[in-house]
């Protein structure tokens, strides 16, 4: 009797430790039966709605549709969606939430995203994205050509996100509420879906969207600290594996930002004048690059200011240990009137060939 | 025998003891009793079963002596065998039985028996069931006293001892009890030897009978004794502190007390480089744990848990369950059932044949239930890993109880997805830490915990660490090295 007793606590305690987790009530799920919804493309409807998309049935062979509806509300669009479909859609598999610019302009998204953040359905690995243009559009012209078009997209997305390469900003989901935020984004047409830059974000409305140098500078300034290739062509320059060494130094009254960056990096390309295997003009050739890099990050950096975002987290510098900590408004008040102080410190490898 | 021996008494009785014999021994077609005159014109009787003798021998130590013999007492002319006097008409019948021929002296009116059983069996082949690439490659036979003779050999110390018992009333079993007397915990000893002289059954055909009446859990799916036909592993059991049962007419040695983790040792652990013997141990484990819940994880994701599935599994998954009638636990269920009676058949069916077999085993899993839509290829694939990886367990008697544990873990699966597969998996553990391997925790050294015995658990470390005896078996001699002087 004593064993059985041990046996049912047993079973009880694990139950209650699973239902941490999530519901111990399973869920009928079989994948033949279901239809797992990869992407959301969220837009503006008319009459202050919203209007979702999604591709059904995703994965397996059959002629693909696009639904749309215009809801009021993000979860009730996927019931509404499942009335309209034989197979029941599922959102546990939900891997990429686009987001209209114009909506995103707006403002409000956050509230779309705490909608999925909560579900415990859905992972937190769900890529979010800002789509510049009619994103239906292109999907819809897409099915004639290329199925899966979905399925690549995140692929694509899931390519950049590893090893951070540094040729896009790619976000999950999560990372949307813990910083000052930024989202890629991704101008769609008819027939393309390329990558435009990274959108800043201030309580949750886009502000501002930084792209080409200024892009490139901000991943190695704070998202990948990398970049495979960083060409400069008003100096006929191409620098390959970049890698940036980011030093922040606030003053104490938060009057002036020191900011030094290392870069690491090796001449890829060059078809300028200079003869690069003289040391002196090689120097001369850094110097310049080192000038233009700190004048384009001081404009981006000032641009910043004047908006008042803080994506690189400069604010996290005011914090001390045995001080008092800064409000948002505070900090943002200090921010837009920094000095900023720029040092770049390019480092060429290798060097063998350059005569001395 | 510890009768006690009464001159009178026998001398009444001797006279009726033959015509008792021949009563017992009517209807026996291959029973003799064939008379000899001895020289000096004395009628000696011989009584034998012929089946159960050496012809030869009989003709050898016996017939020929007593055409020489001149002088009065018999036991002085069979003088090249082993003579033991008979004291009791049930001695008479075993022995007469145990192939003896049975004298009758009428000069001094007493039985003798001479020991001349026919050693018909098999000769020292190496083991079908655990085959190792390095190592002894002698293994157990039929004949108990040739495979005492083969572990003697390895261990020639006079603490080294062996206990005779017979059990069974039809088929009187011999067993043999042995082990290294001073070494082992002598409560092993006394336990196996009280619960050897309980057992009450009428046949032993093998020892994995007897194991069921030792065991202390009969309702289980694990064994508690394990069952091995190499000598060199009972050799080292015996030397660990573990006893060894042998049973006649059986080539499998019991080794107890054991635990859980034995189930997955083989003995070439102990030949092999000890960084690869732990590889391929830990590989074992892997294995053990890939077969039980291989096809449970996949019923439960495909039922349940598609959110777990990474995306580009869950197209190969969607596109090969798309048309199937059955439900993944069907379809799992029917591959499980479909598989064990392909692996039984290979068993029974003549080696001639099993190519056949083979053939159409591989087309029905392989090939056909997935053309007919009955099965996924996914599972088809699924389905061979499990089925190989159950092969890595070195314990048969494992092997076929995995098979339950799947089935429960698989039902358990269907109704709860993967909280059903932890409750199973509790479930198994816990079993596993209530059982008990003669008193000894089979759990162990993991529950309780013996942190030095580690060293040859999960991994077999390098032999010069093993400086003590397993700590659970609590051996009289901790210390593997001798004291040096």
């Amino acid at each position: 009797m004593a064993l059985y007793k041990h046996y049912g606590l047993l079973v009880i305690v694990s139950l209650m430790w699973m239902a941490g987790c999530s519901s111990q009530y399973v869920e009928n799920s079989r994948i033949e039966e279901i239809a797992p919804v990869v992407f959301w493309s969220v837009d503006k409807g008319t009459e202050g709605k919203l209007k979702i998309s999604t591709l059904v049935p995703p994965l397996i062979q059959e002629k693909k549709r696009l639904l749309s509806k215009e809801v009021d509300l993000l979860k009730q669009g996927g019931k509404e969606f499942n009335l309209i479909y034989y197979q029941e859609l599922k959102q546990g598999q939900l891997r990429m939430l686009l987001i209209n610019e114009e909506l995103a302009k707006k403002g409000g998204i956050e509230k779309l995203i705490n909608t999925i953040l909560v579900d415990p359905d859905i992972s937190m690995r769900v890529y979010v994205l800002i789509v510049r243009g009619d994103f239906d559009e292109y999907i819809k012209n897409q099915l004639t050509k290329q199925e899966n078009q979905d399925y690549f997209l995140y692929r694509m997305l899931k390519h950049y996100e590893e090893h951070n390469q540094g040729e896009m900003s790619i976000v999950n989901i999560h990372q949307f509420i813990l910083k000052d935020p930024i989202l890629p984004v991704f101008h769609s047409d008819k027939n393309n879906f390329n990558y435009v830059g990274t959108a800043l974000f201030q309580k949750d409305k886009e502000v501002m969207v930084i792209q080409d140098m200024d892009d490139e500078i901000f991943q190695l300034l704070d998202n990948d600290h990398f970049l495979k290739v960083l060409a400069i062509p008003k100096l006929s320059i191409s620098l390959g594996r970049v890698r940036s060494n980011v030093h922040m130094k606030l003053s104490r009254d938060y009057s002036s930002l020191s900011l030094h960056v290392g870069l690491n990096a090796r001449i890829e390309e060059y078809q300028g004048e200079k003869n690069i295997q003289s040391e002196e003009q090689l120097e001369h050739l850094i110097h310049e690059i080192e000038v233009y890099l700190e004048e384009q990050t001081s404009e981006l950096l000032k641009s910043m200011q004047r908006l008042k975002v803080d994506p690189l987290e400069v604010g996290t510098h005011s914090l001390k240990p045995f001080s008092k900590e800064l409000t948002e408004e505070q900090w943002l008040e200090y921010w837009r009137n920094m000095k900023i102080d720029v040092d770049f410190d390019i480092k060429i490898q290798p060097l063998i060939n350059v005569d001395r | 025998m510890d009768e006690k021996y009464d001159p009178q008494m026998q001398n009444h009785q001797m006279s009726t003891w033959f015509d008792e014999l021949k009563r017992k021994l009517n209807h026996m077609d291959d029973a003799e009793v064939v008379e000899h005159r001895m020289g000096n014109c004395a009628l000696v009787h011989l009584l034998y079963i012929k089946t159960l003798i050496d012809q030869e021998r009989l003709n050898e130590a016996i017939i020929q002596p007593l055409h020489r013999c001149a002088g009065n007492s018999l036991s002085l002319s069979i003088i090249n065998a082993k003579v033991s006097e008979i004291l009791s008409i049930e001695d008479a019948e075993q022995k007469i039985m145990q192939g003896f021929i049975l004298l009758n002296d009428s000069v001094n009116d007493q039985w003798l028996g001479v020991q001349l059983e026919n050693s018909l069996g098999r000769a020292i082949e190496s083991s079908q069931t655990e085959t190792v690439i390095y190592g002894a490659k002698d293994s157990f036979s039929e004949q108990i006293d040739k495979n005492i003779t083969i572990l003697r050999r390895r261990l020639p110390i006079t603490t080294l001892k062996t206990e005779s018992f017979t059990v069974g009333s039809l088929s009187k079993t011999k067993v043999v009890l042995l082990y290294i007397d001073g070494l082992i915990n002598p409560e092993f000893v006394s336990l196996a030897r009280k619960k050897i002289e309980s057992v009450n059954f009428d046949q032993f055909l093998d020892s994995a009978q007897l194991a069921a009446f030792i065991e202390d859990h009969h309702h289980t799916v694990f064994p508690q004794l394990l069952q091995t036909d190499r000598p060199d592993a009972c050799a080292y059991a015996l030397g660990e502190g573990k006893l060894t049962l042998l049973v006649s007419n059986s080539p499998f040695a019991l080794i107890g007390p054991i635990t859980f983790f034995h189930l997955f040792q083989s003995p070439e652990d102990y030949f092999l480089r000890w960084p690869v013997a732990s590889f391929l141990r830990l590989i074992r484990y892997g294995s053990f744990i890939v077969s039980l819940t291989m096809i449970p994880f996949y019923v439960a994701l495909t039922t349940f848990h598609y959110q777990m599935v990474p995306l580009p599994i869950l197209f190969v998954l969607l596109e090969s369950r798309s048309k199937l009638p059955f439900s993944p636990f069907v379809e799992g269920f029917f591959m499980i059932v479909t598989l064990e009676i392909i692996k039984e058949a290979s068993l029974r069916m003549p080696t001639k044949t099993s190519q056949t077999l083979g053939v159409i085993g591989g087309i029905v899993i392989g090939q056909a239930a997935v053309e007919a839509g009955f099965s996924s290829k996914v599972l088809i694939v699924l389905m061979g890993i499990s089925a190989i990886a159950f092969f890595l367990v070195p314990n048969y008697q494992m092997t076929k109880s995995m098979v339950l544990m799947q089935v429960l873990l698989l039902i358990l699966a269907s109704f709860l997805g993967l909280p059903g597969i932890v409750i199973g998996i509790i479930g198994i553990l816990a079993h596993l830490h209530g059982l008990t391997s003669l008193g000894q925790p089979f759990f162990a050294p993991i529950a309780p915990f013996y942190g030095k015995d580690w060293i040859d658990l999960f991994i077999r470390g390098p032999l010069i660490w093993m400086k003590t005896r397993p700590g659970y078996l609590k051996p009289l001699r901790k210390w593997r090295q001798e004291m040096k002087k």
